[in-house]
């Protein structure tokens, strides 16, 4: 079989896998693993009108695993009606951002102003993570809507990280560092992160020392997460297609070393 | 002159950034604020480069009747969506709002998504055990492709520990070894510039 032939039927398999796995409706026992319990227990705990900070760092082709974490941990915040500054460090994560805090606050009806408000975004996020630290409303003068930043009702008590409880990086990158390194070693500002599985092991070394406080890391966190908010979404529905995902990649390893290794004994 | 201006103006930025972060006097404080003010407003102005670099290239292309119809299409969502916001506005439900999430997103999203079948194509093809280190890479990512997925556990209980331990001792002990030299080479590169021993951005030279 030529080269061509077998890329296309690996790609034609791996099509198929993740069609029927989003046909099929198993929902998979997931236990929640220690970190995303710890990220759930910290937001669980906050008292009513605590203020965090949701930072949409992220692009829009990373939305099919970073939209079911951001929803998890927003729904969770909304839920449990604390006060949500939103702003993004990345154009196209203005948009996202602005529009899943509106659907969401709108689930629970809440108040543009009086429970959330979006700042929208800011080039050159590393000034912007030291200016906030400052001063949000000199670093953000107007927010998404073009409204001033120092009339909204909810901001009228948040002047810089020293209202802030707790930051929550939703990044499909490095940004969470940078969070930590800029907003957390200067300010003591405290941050959680909602990542894509590929960055998780990133920031390994900030989990263990202790600068970053917590991650809901990838779809399985988000399906971790969902769980103990006792609502299966978007994270439990592509839970299976990922599964099946690993194991096809696993089972094209294991086919690729024996094909390799046949060849290999009949080369001689 | 041309290369002792910008040296010293490096010069005295760089040692303000240093002292300032000590500082709690409010003279720091503004001058701090100023300079993270201005430091945004520089940012800004490569954005207008970056279109305007972005608009000539494609301009120039046109005109070559190369890819002509990409380029058409790529201008075109340029203007598109600044349109969109000047007329319809950005608030939720707006065309704007519209285009991108259901545009935008879902073209970004799909791009994205062919990394899987290069991965599943890439295992097959050149993920072979050709060496004793070559096996153990392999044998540890295919532990961790299936502890990170819910399966794990109703395999054996030893899934998700064996993949902590790889995630939290191997694995971060190369990645703090990196993380370290990354500070450590940033600091000297600091030093370097600050110091005008370093002067390629400068000229290139």
């Amino acid at each position: 079989m030529n080269r061509l032939k077998i890329r296309w039927i690996i790609f034609a398999g791996l099509a198929l896998v993740i069609i029927i796995s989003y046909i099929i409706r198993i929902d998979l026992d997931t236990k929640p693993s220690p970190l995303v319990q710890k990220s759930y227990d910290y937001i669980e705990s906050l008292p009513e009108s605590t203020v965090v900070m949701f930072c949409f760092d992220h692009e829009a082709s990373s939305l099919p695993e970073i939209k079911p974490i951001a929803l998890a941990m927003l729904r969770h915040a909304i839920r449990k009606n604390l006060k949500i500054i939103g702003l993004s460090t990345f154009a196209e994560g203005t948009a996202i951002g602005y529009m899943l805090m509106t659907k969401t606050a709108q689930e629970y009806g809440r108040e543009y102003g009086r429970d959330y408000v979006f700042l929208g975004f800011r080039p050159q996020h590393i000034s912007v993570f030291l200016a906030m630290g400052e001063s949000i409303s000199h670093a953000f003068p107007l927010d998404y809507l073009g409204n001033r930043v120092d009339t909204i009702p909810m901001m009228r008590a948040v002047d810089n990280y020293d209202d802030i409880d707790m930051v929550i990086s939703i990044a499909d990158g490095d940004r969470t560092t940078q969070w930590v390194e800029y907003a957390g070693a200067r300010y003591h500002q405290k941050i959680m992160g909602g990542i894509t599985s590929a960055m998780i092991t990133s920031y390994d070394p900030y989990l263990a020392s202790g600068q970053l406080y917590s991650v809901v890391g990838g779809l399985v966190g988000a399906a971790e997460y969902e769980i103990l908010l006792g609502t299966r979404a978007a994270g439990n529905r592509g839970i299976l297609a990922q599964t099946s995902a690993h194991i096809y990649v696993i089972a094209m390893i294991i086919i690729g070393n024996i094909v390799y290794f046949r060849m290999r004994k009949g080369r001689g | 002159m041309k290369t002792k201006i910008p040296l010293a103006v490096c010069l005295i930025s760089g040692v303000i950034m240093f002292v300032q972060y000590f500082l709690s006097h409010p003279v720091a404080i503004s001058i701090y604020s100023s300079i993270l003010d201005w430091w945004q407003i520089i940012f800004a102005f490569t954005l207008f480069i970056g279109v305007a670099g972005f608009i000539k290239i494609n301009l120039q292309s046109i005109s070559r009747k190369k890819d002509r119809p990409y380029r058409l299409i790529a201008l075109s969502g340029l203007i598109l969506m600044p349109v969109l916001a000047l007329i319809g506005g950005t608030e939720f439900g707006s065309p704007f709002l519209w285009a991108f999430e259901n545009m935008l997103a879902p073209l970004q999203a799909t791009v994205f998504s062919l990394l899987a079948f290069f991965v599943a194509s890439a295992s097959y093809r050149g993920f072979h055990a050709r060496s004793i280190p070559a096996a153990i890479l392999l044998v540890t990512a295919v532990i961790v492709l299936i502890g990170r997925v819910p399966i794990a556990e109703m395999i054996s209980e030893s899934f998700p520990k064996i993949t902590f331990w790889v995630q939290n001792y191997p694995s971060m002990a190369a990645r703090r070894a990196i993380l370290i030299g990354i500070g450590l080479g940033s600091m000297t590169t600091a030093l370097r510039v600050i110091l005008g021993i370093e002067r390629t951005y400068l000229s290139g030279e």
